[in-house]
């Protein structure tokens, strides 16, 4: 069985995503021991999107359900550009017998913020999946999921008003919480990666201590500055910040 | 009473608990692990449940997903037994960093 990693990278006007790839794909290499593509293909119907750190910005993000035709693989690890892969963790997920994985929760690695709005979503408060890091095999299953995705993708503002979801901005994190309630006949009970997603916010500063190591510096509920040493994997949401690290390893 | 003290400190303790609850997180994850095709959580409960199947050899066992898992109870034992050691020794250390920056 083949197994691979698959990063979508498409560069806007502030973040070069294709670099941020390259990288992660070093790492990816290093510490899982597989090869990853890169998808750089063109998307259609892009968004705009506002992030803390860099602005109003052109957000490609509508082809991530093209993973599973584009995978060469039998086994894929489907990660956002701005995941950092510090450690094997995810060797457990490509060993396991399923056939689509992604993470339920994430959380603050500073505790500052407590994610209660970004773990759900909508009026209803549907439980959120996270599209950063998803694992699946070649199966009917994991067909179904993405093709479900294209489908809330090509009628999002449909879905949107189902789920009662203020957020206009198409998220693929949004059409993946939906899909996976729609194939799994609405049980709320999905397999998921068994532990929660590293997260850090924008507002805090990001930098690299050595290659596989990063200091977070920020001000906690007491306007106190502390940092911490992070030695694992995260999701990166300032992207600036993970882009100069990019930068300078470059 | 002095309020500000009481703040103060009523503050201190709500970062020190979010510091201890993401330690917990961090460390949830790295005692998963893979084998046989199933999903495991290294440490007591893991380790007792093996205990109790009062067999040496093939066993079968509901992992993570609650789906059932065929396993070999030395193999499983040891690699439960291994990590959780590691990683609670590295669980130690860092929880004296945050006492001691506390």
């Amino acid at each position: 069985m083949t197994t691979g990693a698959l990063i979508f990278a498409r560069n806007n006007e502030q973040i070069d995503y294709e670099a941020m790839a390259q990288w992660s794909a070093r790492n990816i290499e290093r510490h899982l021991g597989i090869p990853t593509h890169i998808v750089t293909d063109d998307a259609p119907n892009d968004n705009t999107r506002h992030f803390t750190d860099v602005g109003n910005v052109t957000w490609h993000n509508h082809n991530r359900m093209d993973a599973y035709r584009l995978t060469p693989w039998d086994r894929t690890l489907v990660l956002d550009a701005d995941y950092v892969v510090a450690s094997n963790q995810l060797q457990s997920i490509l060993a396991v017998d399923q056939d689509f994985l992604a993470h339920r929760w994430a959380y603050d690695v500073t505790g500052c913020n407590t994610f209660e709005g970004l773990n759900w979503f909508g009026a209803n408060r549907m439980p959120m999946w996270w599209a950063t890091v998803m694992m699946f095999r070649k199966s009917r299953q994991a067909e179904l999921i993405f093709d479900c995705m294209q489908m809330i993708r090509d009628h999002w503002t449909h879905y949107r008003n189902l789920y009662k979801n203020t957020t206009v901005t198409y998220r693929n994190d949004h059409a993946l919480s939906i899909a996976l309630g729609t194939v799994n006949g609405h049980t709320l009970n999905h397999p998921g990666i068994p532990w929660d997603l590293a997260s850090l916010t924008p507002e805090h500063k990001l930098t690299q201590v050595d290659q596989d190591c990063y200091r977070v510096d920020f001000i906690n509920t007491e306007n106190k500055s502390r940092w911490i040493e992070l030695r694992q994997d995260f999701h990166a949401m300032g992207k600036q910040q993970l882009g100069a690290i990019v930068a300078s390893a470059c | 009473m002095n309020t500000d003290e009481l703040v103060a400190h009523g503050r201190a303790r709500f970062e020190h608990a979010a510091a201890r609850r993401t330690l917990k997180e961090k460390y949830q994850g790295k005692l998963t692990f893979a084998y046989g095709g199933g999903m495991w959580r290294a440490g007591p409960e893991l380790q007792s449940t093996i205990f109790t199947c009062g067999k040496i050899g093939e066993v079968v066992l509901l992992d993570l997903y609650e789906t059932p898992v065929k396993i070999d109870t030395t193999e499983l034992m040891a690699l439960s037994q291994q990590r959780w050691q590691e990683q609670m020794n590295a669980w130690l250390v860092e929880y004296e960093e945050l006492n001691q920056n506390r």
